[in-house]
């Protein structure tokens, strides 16, 4: 690419050119006036020459032709350095005028990121930044230490009104008014002069200007001097098709009229003027001075001997101080003639010869180490190379190596670095390193805040330019720039540049990033009134959770502050505070299923559906036949969605999260609802609603309607509430439909701090939901939220009338149900079920005013068992069905009476359901369900065990041992009765009581044992005798306590404790049938003492504790005892003795079975023996061994024992089994066998009889072989121990 | 110890997904975005630098004023940035070495997404005792 179109290129072809010095007197400048114009800029258009083809022939004889070429003109007052104050002020102007310009775009849509990367670099880029760049290098020009500003020529110009003009020409160079690079030195005062003479053509003929020229050219020579005739139009009104002034005067008023005076003749005048003064006067005294000075550099420094010379000459200089910019070069000094000599090739683009003698010179001023000049010549170098399109690396080095050393100047050098860093960086797009450009950009931004902010902003537009872009980049520079525009009060500025970041920071996740962004932006809007837009942005930073609490409380503080300076209620659609959980969303409405307490709401619908099973008539079962079917149907008007009732609430629970640490208020918490009157027209009107529905704007449009919308259709409920910091809430909000239709949900709005009021919508919350869901056809949220309103219908509201939540186990207690028909119509067909009728049981209208506990005590305090019917054991019923003729009228309450029995220790949730039907035929609905749930804790009380052995001295006597712990910290409990539930069982206190048990009271923590006889009934024959002995239960009492209810016994046959009893059968046993040999007790106790725990219930109770199916049999159904003497005297003198024993057997299974007794030798004995006594001993550790013996008796089987032994090893067998040895009988079932057995004694002594074995099979029917009864059906038995001592009588 | 030091683990898809300030300078509520947005320009040359090299440790690959950014960049391309004002190179190399061990160490947790927020306290702290260590 030619380097000069590339755009450093054109720069320097149009700042590098030839400064013409323009001296003239104040009626040339009246003359030019009259057009708008002043002299230099009446000529300026046409100084720049495109197409010139001037020969320029330099040191080289080859002589080349130029193009373009131009002249830059300058008023003598103008050259000097600008003011830096001055052009600082000009600088400023641009940029606040840029800003306003911007203002329009400020709250349009910004182009995205992608649009940015795809537009050119000067659809990004703001205009005004080229000019500001050319403004900031002009601020640099006419500096001593470069020579390219100097000016080539000088113009004098004198209006041909003024008198004597020759000596005004002589007056005007002479006058001290010129620049002082002229008079201290810089450069050579002998410039090349031109004389104008300027003649108004409205002021007359040029008659007298032709005359004024002739005497010009004959003083000055008729080169220099020229005649120029202007304002040859009369009316003034010439139009310019393209006005060339326009570009060169930006603060012109569109009013004024440019060039007005001037016509196509003056043009060409002027045009003729400028050329002439170019290609004849301009260019050949550069191209004679070029010549000169190349001779002259040649002449001094070209050759060996010269450098040696010059360099033992700088040597030589090094000692001498230097002043801080190193010497000072006049214009006659060597080096400055080089430098003007480079520079003139230059502005000839002669680029071989310019590098060749800065080359030269660099060294020079770097061994003198004139620093400034040494930073010019570098930087001149750089260009040079540009202009050449060779080593780029060079030039680069060069650009470095001049901005450096400008750095390394000063406070002065600042500015020139900030030049030649421009150029560097257009050097830098020029090739395409965008990222070292930007670089650059970022090392010229400086200490001054707008200054760096404009360089900020243009190094940020690198890195987006750069291959690949680098948008963090980018952004971040934005943000910087935007910073510091800030700091310049340039707000505009700042907002747009940190608006254009947000395109490229948009979605990230880093959060204080975001929030820096938004929040400025929000401020900076707010500082210019745009409270709307400040609003939208300062939403973004509201929830920001990750801020330290007084961050988070400011940009709270600033949000409200701008929202109350728009001055209205301020609405948003998407608020983020507090943070709505769209999944915790949960609607509770009641059709035909009304719940009693919120928390019964909580429970699984399935859970319910399957209590309701059995109460519910089902849909199919109920109707009739296939023809009538649909006519149930049609009625429902819309099957997907749900039912709801006119005056019933439906209840809406939502989660509000505050992400903050500090809490915020909010008020007026309510949903957002829509009601459309059923009427025709009613569906058309939800549809096209729905169809609004689709875009955000259409919400708000919709949103707004809600606010607006009167609210006689429904009630909403209101809530007000806090979140404390990082909190989260659930919130019950409810809405009330007044009139049929549908409803619907749409969302939820909040008032926000009392001021801010945000919205949200429901559904488009979660629309994701939909798409997923579709597959498998489920209800989509959005129809959860719609409902069909429908006419007013009964309602029960039910509650259980004091229900403890804590009691402890065992606790009995009447409860009673209240039901209150709220409306006028009446129902009926009351039924209920209880989910865990082991707690909860339904009682009989009877016991409602019935005084509790007395009316469980026996009517007599007689000992007469009572006898439970056979019917009462019935499976408890699954439904309670109220009697028939119960309605509740409208306006009416209903009670009814419960049984609360505590019976294990836990935590239960307790369902019911009631079902019941509306009278009124027309409704509706044919029936509605009352769902309650209660949740009962129970803490354990009593902890009592029974264990049960036979007693082996007895057939069809067992023992019981009750071993009975209190396990609250308490509390103390009065043992009082205890009931046994069995088949013909008995039972009966070991001891009396008083005796035993002188106050059967369990302090906490207290454990105690007593011991039962519990016997077979002799009521057997009667109970045999009603044919039915298998299905009577008989129920004995004891009575534990002689202290309390005054002797009086409780009835366990009454009503709540049979029913109780029955349901605890049921959860303990496989089938109410049970066999006689279980056995159930019932132990009544209550509460001593009054200081009860808070919480739970302390009316007068009783406490039940049961236990069910106590095994009386517990190893085998066979059960024998031995029977005969104990002790004999016998004269073994005469013979030996023979001792007759009888056995007893008894069956207690319900089947046939087959026993075998076998007798053994004694030489087995003592193996069997020895067993024997192991398992007596650990009888004996378990501590449950035969009490019915004698303790002298227990004391000689362990002598025995010992004494045994010795007997075995050493004599035969001293007694043996006669009679036969092995004996098979069959014994019915439930019955006693008595077996005769024999055995001879040789000797006196002591004798255990326990060396038989019994083996006994139980003779099952077939159909009875597998019932899935664990126990045994056969078994092989270890004899007892039974002791004959045998005396030798006297 | 380095005054100022931010470090932060940045996962593959430019998520932040640990931040600490580490520096033993008083933790300054208004510096906090300038770390974010230094460190968050630095990707862009970290992207680049990323493939030119097969070392993790990338040294020290951006500067803003005195404020240096280092980077680690795991086989995963989780980079592991550090931004500090010392000049300490090869405590930042054992810094970098360290926390990415503890990093593999909760990737190997079952229960940690990748890609989420580091939310461990133990990390936290290994981190910061690692930082009083080397640099």
């Amino acid at each position: 690419m030619d380097p000069a179109r590339t755009p450093l290129g054109r720069m320097l072809l149009d700042e590098i050119t030839p400064v013409v010095m323009v001296l003239r007197t104040p009626l040339v400048e009246e003359a030019c006036g009259k057009n708008g114009l002043s002299f230099v800029e009446m000529l300026s258009p046409f100084c720049s020459f495109s197409n010139i083809d001037v020969p320029v022939r330099t040191a080289s004889d080859q002589p080349y032709r130029l193009q373009k070429f131009k002249l830059r003109l300058f008023y003598s007052s103008d050259i000097r350095q600008p003011d830096v104050q001055v052009a600082n002020e000009r600088l400023k102007d641009v940029i606040t005028q840029a800003g306003e310009k911007d203002l329009s775009n400020l709250s349009s849509e910004l182009p995205q990121v992608d649009e940015l990367l795809s537009s050119s670099e000067s659809d990004i880029m703001p205009s005004w930044f080229q000019f500001f760049n050319k403004e900031l290098i002009r601020t640099m020009s006419f500096s001593d230490h470069e020579a390219f500003d100097h000016p080539v020529a000088c113009l004098l110009v004198v209006s041909s009104k003024d008198e004597q003009p020759i000596n005004r020409f002589v007056d005007l160079f002479n006058s001290d008014q010129l620049p002082s690079l002229l008079n201290d030195g810089a450069m050579d005062p002998k410039i090349l002069k031109l004389y104008l003479i300027v003649h108004d053509n409205q002021d007359g003929a040029p008659e007298k200007a032709k005359k004024f020229h002739n005497e010009m050219r004959s003083t000055f020579g008729s080169n220099s001097s020229q005649l120029l005739c202007i304002n040859s139009s009369q009316g003034g009104l010439v139009e310019h098709l393209q006005n060339p002034w326009a570009p060169f005067k930006t603060d012109a008023s569109p009013t004024q009229r440019l060039g007005g005076f001037l016509n196509i003749d003056d043009f060409n005048e002027i045009k003729k003027l400028t050329q002439d003064l170019a290609s004849k006067h301009v260019i050949p005294y550069m191209e004679e001075k070029v010549r000169v000075l190349n001779q002259q550099v040649s002449a001094t420094r070209k050759g060996f001997k010269n450098q040696i010379k010059n360099l033992w000459w700088r040597k030589g200089k090094e000692d001498t101080p230097d002043a801080s910019n190193g010497p000072v070069y006049t214009f006659s000094s060597i080096e400055s003639q080089i430098r003007v000599l480079g520079d003139y090739a230059f502005m000839l683009r002669d680029y071989e010869l310019a590098l060749s003698n800065y080359r030269l010179i660099s060294t020079d001023y770097k061994l003198d180490k004139a620093w400034k000049r040494y930073a010019g010549v570098q930087e001149m170098m750089g260009l040079t190379f540009f202009m050449l399109d060779q080593s780029r690396k060079e030039a680069e080095y060069c650009m470095e190596n001049a901005f450096n050393t400008y750095l390394k100047t000063g406070p002065t050098g600042q500015q020139n670095a900030t030049r030649s860093g421009l150029w560097w960086v257009e050097m830098l797009k020029t090739r395409d390193q965008f990222k070292e450009a930007a670089g650059v950009y970022f090392r010229i931004s400086g200490e001054e805040p707008l200054h760096s902010a404009v360089m900020l902003e243009q190094a940020s537009y690198c890195y987006l330019l750069s291959k690949p872009p680098m948008l963090r980049k980018f952004g971040f520079h934005l943000i910087l720039s935007g910073n510091q525009y800030k700091k310049s009060d340039q707000i505009k500025h700042a907002i747009r540049t940190y608006r254009r970041s947000i395109s490229v920071l948009k979605g990230t996740t880093w959060s204080y990033i975001q929030d820096h962004v938004h929040f400025h932006i929000g401020q900076w809007y707010s500082f210019l009134g745009l409270y709307d837009s400040a609003v939208s942005h300062l939403l973004e930073v509201l929830s920001c959770g990750h801020q330290s609490k007084t961050t988070q409380e400011f940009f709270l503080k600033i949000f409200l502050q701008t929202v109350q300076k728009t001055g209205k209620a301020c609405q948003v659609m998407r608020l983020p505070l507090p943070v709505i959980n769209s999944s915790s969303l949960k609607v509770v409405f009641e059709d035909h299923r009304t719940y009693a307490s919120p928390a019964a709401t909580g429970v699984r619908e399935s859970l319910w559906q399957s209590l309701e099973e059995e109460i519910v008539p089902s849909l199919p079962a109920a109707r009739a036949n296939w023809l009538e079917v649909q006519s149930n149907f049609t009625s429902k008007p819309n099957k997907n969605s749900n039912m709801c009732i006119v005056g019933e609430a439906i209840k809406v629970a939502i989660e509000f999260q505050n992400p903050l640490q500090i809490s915020i208020p909010l008020s007026d918490v309510s949903l957002m609802c829509e009601l459309c009157a059923r009427s025709d027209d009613a569906d058309s009107e939800a549809n096209s609603l729905t169809a609004e529905l689709q875009n955000d704007e259409a919400t708000m449009l919709t949103t707004d309607r809600f606010l607006n919308s009167d609210m006689s259709s429904f009630a909403l409920s209101n809530v007000e509430l806090t979140l404390e910091g990082g909190g989260r809430k659930m919130v019950q909000l409810t809405v009330t439909p007044r009139v049929e239709g549908t409803l619907k949900i749409v969302g939820v709005k909040w008032k926000f701090s009392s001021s801010v009021v945000g919205f949200h919508n429901f559904v488009t919350g979660s629309v994701k939901k939909i798409q997923k869901g579709g597959k498998k056809n489920k209800q989509s949220p959005a129809d959860s939220l719609k409902f069909d309103v429908v006419k007013t219908v009964p309602r029960l509201e039910g509650f259980i009338q004091s229900l403890p939540e804590k009691v402890y186990a065992g606790e009995l207690q009447q409860l009673t149900l209240e039901l209150n028909n709220k409306s006028h119509l009446s129902v009926k067909n009351l039924k209920m079920k209880i989910s865990h009728p082991r707690y909860l049981n339904i009682g009989n209208q009877r016991n409602l005013n019935m005084d509790y506990p007395a009316c469980l005590e026996k009517k007599t305090n007689s000992a007469e068992k009572t006898i439970l019917e056979p019917h009462t054991i019935n499976a408890p019923r699954n439904v309670f069905l109220f009697p028939e003729d119960t309605v509740v009228q409208g306006d009416t309450s209903f009670l009814w009476p419960l049984w609360l029995h505590a019976a294990a220790p836990g935590k239960v949730s307790l369902y019911i359901i009631l079902y019941y039907e509306i009278e009124n035929p027309e409704s509706f609905m044919k029936y509605r369900t009352l769902r309650m749930l209660y949740n009962l804790e129970i803490f354990p009380s009593l902890d009592v065990s029974f264990q049960i052995s036979a007693c082996p001295s007895t057939l069809e006597e067992f023992l019981v041992r009750m071993d009975i712990a209190n396990k609250t910290s308490t509390r103390n409990f009065q043992i009082h009765q205890l009931s046994s539930i069995g088949y013909q069982w008995e039972i009966s206190l070991l001891q009396p009581t008083d005796s035993i048990y002188a106050s059967p009271t369990l302090m906490s923590g207290q454990a105690f044992s007593c011991y039962l006889i519990l016997k077979k009934s002799k009521r057997l024959d009667r109970a045999e005798a009603n044919g039915s002995p298998v299905c009577s239960l008989t129920v004995s009492d004891i009575q534990l306590s002689t202290e309390g209810a005054g002797g009086k016994m409780y009835d366990s046959s009454l009503s709540p404790v049979k029913d109780f009893h029955n349901v605890e059968r049921l959860q303990h046993g496989k089938s109410l049938e049970g066999d006689s040999n279980m056995v159930d007790f019932v132990l009544i106790y209550w509460p001593l003492d009054s200081e009860t725990d808070p919480g739970v219930s302390d009316r007068p109770s009783l406490f039940s504790h049961h236990e069910c199916h106590c095994s009386v049999a517990s190893t085998s159904p066979i059960s024998w005892v031995v029977e005969g003497p104990r002790l004999i005297h016998h004269d073994f003198s005469t013979s030996f003795c023979e001792v007759t024993l009888k056995m007893a057997l008894y069956n207690s299974a319900d089947a046939a079975a087959s026993v075998r007794i076998n007798t053994l030798d004694l030489s087995r004995n003592g193996d069997a023996q020895s067993r024997d006594e192991s398992t007596l001993a650990s009888g004996k550790q378990a501590g449950w061994y035969n009490v019915s013996l004698d303790s002298e008796i227990k004391v000689t089987s362990d002598v025995s024992g010992i004494q045994m032994k010795p007997l075995s090893s050493d004599s035969a067998s001293p007694f043996v089994w006669t009679g036969s040895s092995s004996t098979k009988v069959r014994l019915p079932p439930l019955s006693t066998l008595g077996i005769p057995l024999q055995i001879c004694v040789f000797s006196p002594g002591t004798y255990d009889l326990s060396n038989y074995i019994l083996q006994w099979s139980l003779v099952l029917p077939d159909d009875q072989g597998n019932h899935g009864e664990t126990r045994p059906s056969s078994g092989t038995c270890q004899g007892y121990s039974y002791f004959l001592t045998v005396l030798q009588s006297t | 110890m380095a005054t100022t030091a931010c470090f932060i683990i940045v996962s593959r898809n430019d998520i932040p997904i640990y931040e600490a300030e580490v520096g033993s300078a008083v933790k300054r509520e208004d510096v906090a975005h300038l770390h974010q947005f230094i460190l968050h320009a630095a990707q862009d040359i970290v992207q680049d630098l990323a493939w030119t090299t097969s070392a993790m440790f990338l040294k020290a690959i951006d500067r803003f004023n005195d404020l240096v950014v280092s980077v680690y960049v795991t086989a995963g391309h989780t980079r592991l940035m550090l931004l500090h004002d010392s000049r300490n190179d090869d405590g930042i190399k054992s810094f970098f070495q360290e926390v990415h061990e503890l990093y593999i160490k909760i990737i190997l947790n079952p229960l940690y997404l990748p890609g989420s927020r580091i939310t461990s306290s133990h990390f936290d702290t290994k981190v910061r005792a690692l930082a009083r260590k080397y640099l």
